[in-house]
């Protein structure tokens, strides 16, 4: 079973602790994305895990074996680098073949392992072609196909599309998920656009300054936060957080902000919490805008309005705090007019304590 | 800025001189303080490179001091027919380039090879203290290095004939002997300038992307096989710009260091172009001969650059030009 398991993991520099004990069990086949803000410790876990860093405590295994003093050829792990890493004097087939050179696989066997490669990753017509020669995604291919042409138990991706133009981005992660589905290959990806991890992943590790902060699917994480740094760092806009204090309503706890009320959940940490200062959190896809001011809605001042096609984000703001609401709109932008506010299920509303930050137990958003 | 003539309205119509006249002037304006900087090193080549080119027609002539160069008697190729049936400057030229192909051979690749070994080094201060050794003989000045080989290989007191004493062999003239003489100017060279030298590929190897090498150990590379599979090509460039030079000065050789380590009983092996032209012309007082001499020499080394430049276009992409 080629799974990748951290105990205890820690990195420190000195009396510079950057990596601070974490745990995380990447099952075989897996593909799990570590995604956090710069300096989380996330490439420094990952280049751990490679063996380009001496790890100061805690167990890493690969494949059911204890690796913290192996070698990284010996580790039977692969890398994708930021910036390619690839031989500027060798051609496409040679950077390629690089690993098997060196580990002095014989010339049939390289051949057809290039050939094969270039063929999943179509590069068979630039494999003669030096590293100057190609264009970005053209580079990050031959990167990936130098990964891949070893069959290692493990993939280990650092930002590897961090280098790339938008649009090649998303023609690129959609590239490396068909390859992980073809392949199979336990993979652990790093990466700081939350958009990669969502669309990628199995599992996302949130890291945040060398902890993780949660691990789940995407789906689990984006609706159900364990605190406001989570719930801040994925989803694009991010979660709208509005302060408000819990007070008990005629139909149960409702939230106070200024003048205005929003009920909540009928849920005992909330119904519990009443009189407590929290963190609203509300996504900004799940609210509905409204027109009218008698419905009940919260008012919101907007003040600019983008449109994306299908789709428009509402700028505005909510007793001087920014609020963002995504709505659709099909192309018709008559119904962007006179919005004043909205309306949210309490259900879907996800309250932070705020002293901890920390998601008031027992909030569960389905799908 | 340029008018377009279609154009309709008050622009007024620049004809195509006026305007790059105007264009140019407007650049300079802007760019100004880069050509001031710039200056200094049009001005230092003009007047000590430049200038000293129209002394060169004394090759042709029958130079006089009293005549000066303008009153000087065209005499054509007569200083080359001397030259060329001179045997003193036939014998220079041949040790000129039998120095230089051995210091190309034994020196070029020191400084390679010094530059990778400091590469490998971990070990800080063992690093640095090495590099200030081996930078060190190039900031002395070449009369202290010339004394410091003299004592060395001085028959009576020098460490090199006492080592040699010690295993029981017999003292040796070193720098009377014109055997010696090639292998100890060589090595000199190599001891004086290949740490200062290996500096150029220092910088070359910083630049070389550090994921390369983490990319190559997670591959399964040794150091070794980084250092010949990754290091050496990536500075590959430098390396072929740096043997361009080379080549290029491949008869300047360091004139000063055999001037103080040659003598009469050396000149054998000793004796190059420079220091013909020395003797010739400052000694002699024979300028006119010197100079021809002097721009043989120009004219082939601008040959071996333009071939050396050419080949390694044509074969490795890098060029100086």
């Amino acid at each position: 079973m080629s799974g990748v398991s951290l105990q205890g993991l820690v990195k420190a520099y000195g009396a510079l602790q950057v990596v601070h004990g974490i745990d995380l069990e990447v099952q075989e086949k897996e593909f799990v994305v570590l995604v956090g803000p710069s300096g989380c410790g996330k490439s420094t876990t990952l280049r751990m895990i490679a063996g380009l860093e001496e790890i100061t405590d805690g167990d890493l295994t690969i494949d059911g074996r204890l690796v913290n003093r192996v070698a990284p050829k010996d580790r039977d792990v692969a890398m994708v680098f930021q910036n390619y890493a690839l031989y500027p004097h060798l051609d496409v087939a040679e950077n390629i073949a690089f690993g098997l050179r060196i580990r002095k696989e014989s010339k049939e066997v390289i051949a057809s392992s290039v050939k094969e490669v270039g063929e999943i990753l179509g590069l068979t017509p630039y494999l003669e072609r030096r590293p100057a020669d190609l264009s970005g995604g053209q580079r990050q291919r031959v990167a990936m196909g130098r990964a891949i042409v070893r069959r290692p138990k493990v993939f280990l991706f650092d930002e590897p599309l961090s280098n790339l133009d938008a649009k090649l981005r998303t023609q690129m992660r959609a590239e490396i998920k068909r390859l992980h589905k073809r392949l199979g290959v336990t993979s652990i990806y790093v990466t700081h656009d939350q958009v990669e991890a969502m669309t990628l992943a199995d599992r996302i590790v949130v890291m945040n300054d060398g902890r993780i902060e949660q691990i789940g699917t995407p789906m689990q994480l984006f609706l159900n936060p364990v605190n406001t740094f989570v719930a801040g760092f994925l989803g694009s806009p991010p979660m709208n957080m509005v302060k408000a204090r819990i007070e008990a309503g005629v139909n149960g706890p409702v939230a106070k902000f200024g003048d205005d009320t929003l009920a909540l959940a009928q849920i005992p940490s909330i119904q519990n919490a009443v009189g407590t200062d929290v963190i609203l959190g509300i996504r900004p896809e799940f609210v509905t805008v409204s027109r009218t001011a008698d419905d009940g809605a919260v008012p919101v001042d907007v003040d600019l309005i983008e449109t994306l096609g299908s789709e428009a984000l509402i700028h505005g703001s909510l007793h001087d705090e920014p609020f963002v609401i995504r709505t659709e709109t099909l192309g018709q932008m008559d119904i962007l007019d006179g919005i004043s506010g909205f309306n949210i299920d309490p259900d879907l509303i996800r309250v932070f304590d705020a002293a901890s930050g920390l998601a008031l137990p027992g909030q569960v958003t389905k799908q | 800025m340029s008018a377009d003539p279609n154009s309709e309205g008050p622009k007024r119509v620049l004809r195509p001189q006026e305007s790059r006249i105007v264009r140019i002037g407007a650049h300079l304006k802007r760019e100004w303080q880069l050509y001031a900087m710039l200056l200094p090193t049009i001005l230092w080549l003009v007047v000590f490179l430049y200038k000293p080119m129209y002394g060169l027609q004394i090759a042709f002539k029958d130079y006089s001091i009293f005549r000066g160069v303008a009153g000087s008697a065209w005499i054509g190729f007569e200083h080359f027919d001397n030259l060329f049936n001179n045997d003193q400057f036939l014998r220079a030229l041949k040790n000129t380039i039998i120095m230089s192909a051995y210091g190309l051979l034994f020196g070029f690749p020191v400084p390679i090879l010094l530059a990778l070994m400091f590469n490998e080094v971990l070990h800080q201060t063992f690093k640095k203290t090495a590099q200030t050794i081996v930078y060190l003989p190039h900031f002395i000045s070449s009369v202290i290095i010339a004394g410091i080989v003299i004592t060395s290989f001085s028959p009576s007191a020098g460490i090199v004939n006492t080592i040699l004493e010690w295993f029981g062999m017999d003292s040796i003239y070193f720098l009377t002997k014109p055997e010696w003489f090639r292998p100890i100017f060589i090595g000199t060279g190599i001891w004086q300038e290949a740490g200062f030298q290996s500096i150029v590929y220092l910088a070359a190897i910083a630049g070389v992307s550090p994921t390369l090498y983490e990319s190559a150990v997670v591959d399964g590379a040794s150091r070794w096989q980084m250092m010949w599979k990754i290091t050496v090509p990536s500075i590959m460039a430098t390396i072929i710009i740096m043997l361009i030079i080379r080549i290029g000065n491949i008869l300047e050789i360091s004139f000063e260091m055999i001037i103080l380590l040659y003598q009469p009983a050396t000149y054998e092996t000793a004796d190059v172009v420079n220091t013909f032209i020395y003797r010739q012309g400052l000694q002699g007082g024979q300028y006119d001969f010197a100079a021809a001499a002097g721009l043989f020499n120009a004219i082939v080394a601008f040959i071996l650059v333009m071939t050396a430049n050419t080949i390694s276009k044509r074969y490795s992409r890098t060029s100086l030009w």
